[in-house]
């Protein structure tokens, strides 16, 4: 107990940033910048793969299925590699470890997420396109202002979760040198040589706090969404004959 | 202001709609009934073109509604047409308010004060004036329908499509929809409903079509239709309705 202790207040700000300012930012907060920036480039992309996905073009349905088919069956790892060694032959210029895991996680992410907003979109009952279309409105519009604000909303833990799943998978971008959470709790490794267990413990302690947090807070969410849907979260206009629901609202 | 000439639509093998032939008229009121899965929710359909047809001709207010069209077209000749569905449809992320101002303001750029004090002197008509900022999930299903209605109606049409409109509500809020109705018929509206509600046919309606598996089997006069109906099938489906 006294070693972990020591050891956190030896190292606590190399886990936390890194070597910055002397070197580049690192630790903990490389991998949340890594997270969040994966997961909101991705989600505009994710969100265009999903409507392409149920496009009924063609044209449009196949990559899109591909990408997410693609996503799915490689492991994130091998994608790394991929973009690691691939991109700089095709821009003909090196890149960063840390753009290469943004890359990565960006293609990874949004063709997981495009899978989440896919689901939700189709989770609404037809009848909300159709009224939308009856009243005149076009596919566009009727997506724009109608089903995905529905679609995002019901799908917000969903996305969270992908959210804490990414935190877990920027521990891949160790394999490329890129200085986050996992980095950093190595190089503390290497200069103590001697405590190992203690040292990933420590990790593992770090990212569980980062990730349990997170998941209550989508918990969290995830009953303010059910009591929303329900309508109990203006009770005092609810009207006295509501508990029917009448079946066809979500 | 509707009318079908020979119109057809299959569903792979099976034919949906078989040769109809009809019209409704300007100011007139016609139920559409008979057994379930005889085609009235899928002929309504067609007139917006939430349904596609396969042959024949379509035509609403002097409009070929299934010629070949551009999308903006479709869509403004969709707007111009009400539709009330069996299950509401209101959209559940707006309030009420909301819901009845989106699409004037969307389809049609009318101002959000013209659009809102439009909302809610049709509120006022539908009896829910007070609701207006409350959300679908907080009303009863009488109440989504009769702001359905409304919802239909903000947009001006000329005709009001009804499908099935009460058969989602629990009995005692059958009444409060089809008064609303009633109050639209009687202020001159073109009206094609889909119902089970053969009182508010019987005391409403112009003229009643009578389907069966596709086809249009009888139109008369609701008296005639509830009296002596002609049609063998028709005969059979209101005994089975008095039945019970």
């Amino acid at each position: 107990m006294n070693d972990l202790i020591q050891i956190v207040s030896d190292n606590w700000l190399l886990l936390l940033v890194g070597q910055y300012p002397n070197g580049p930012l690192g630790g903990l907060a490389c991998t949340l910048i890594l997270s969040v920036l994966g997961i909101a480039l991705a989600f505009p992309l994710s969100v265009l793969i999903a409507l392409a996905r149920i496009s009924r073009f063609a044209l449009l349905r196949w990559p899109a299925a591909a990408l997410v088919y693609a996503a799915r069956g490689i492991p994130l790892l091998l994608i790394i590699l991929w973009v690691y060694f691939l991109v700089p032959m095709l821009i003909g210029s090196n890149i960063s470890g840390f753009t290469t895991m943004v890359v990565t996680l960006v293609i990874y992410e949004a063709a997981f997420l495009a899978e989440i907003v896919r689901a939700g979109i189709e989770a609404l009952p037809k009848g909300q396109m159709e009224a939308a279309r009856a009243l005149g409105l076009s596919y566009p519009g009727a997506m724009l202002y109608v089903i995905l604000p529905q679609a995002l909303y019901n799908m917000l833990p969903s996305m969270l979760s992908q959210f804490v799943s990414t935190i877990k998978e920027t521990t891949l971008g160790y394999v490329i040198n890129v200085h986050e959470l996992t980095f950093a709790a190595s190089q503390v490794n290497n200069q103590l040589l001697t405590k190992p267990f203690h040292v990933y413990f420590i990790l593992a302690v770090i990212y569980f706090i980062v990730c349990w947090s997170l998941t209550e807070v989508t918990e969290r969410l995830e009953r303010r969404i059910t009591t929303r849907r329900q309508g109990g979260g203006r009770a005092q206009v609810r009207s006295a004959q509501a508990p029917s629901l009448s079946g066809a609202r979500p | 202001m509707i009318s079908f000439s020979n119109v057809n639509k299959w569903y792979g093998d099976y034919h949906a709609l078989v040769d109809i032939n009809a019209e409704v008229k300007q100011g007139e009121v016609v139920v559409v009934c008979g057994p379930s899965g005889s085609g009235k929710s899928t002929l309504i359909r067609t007139v917006n073109r939430l349904e596609e047809i396969q042959s024949g001709q379509l035509q609403f207010n002097g409009q070929d509604v299934h010629s070949p069209m551009g999308h903006r077209e479709l869509n403004q000749l969709r707007s111009q047409i009400g539709f009330v569905f069996q299950s509401f449809n209101l959209f559940p992320h707006m309030s009420v308010l909301e819901n009845i101002t989106f699409s004037p303001m969307r389809v049609r750029g009318v101002s959000r004060d013209a659009a809102q004090a439009k909302a809610m002197a049709l509120l006022e008509r539908v009896g829910l004036a007070g609701k207006a900022q409350a959300f679908p999930a907080q009303l009863s299903g009488g109440q989504q329908q009769r702001v359905a209605i409304a919802r239909a109606l903000a947009m001006e049409p000329p005709a009001m499509l009804f499908d099935e409109p009460t058969s989602a509500l629990d009995p005692e809020m059958v009444g409060e929809v089809l008064a609303v109705m009633r109050s639209l018929a009687h202020e001159g509206m073109t009206m094609m409903c889909v119902t089970h509600e053969m009182g508010f046919a019987r005391e409403v309606a112009d003229r009643v079509w009578f389907m069966d598996a596709g086809s249009i089997l009888e139109m008369a006069d609701p008296k005639d239709f509830f009296s002596h109906p002609q049609h063998p099938r028709a005969q059979r489906f209101l005994t089975d309705l008095r039945a019970h």
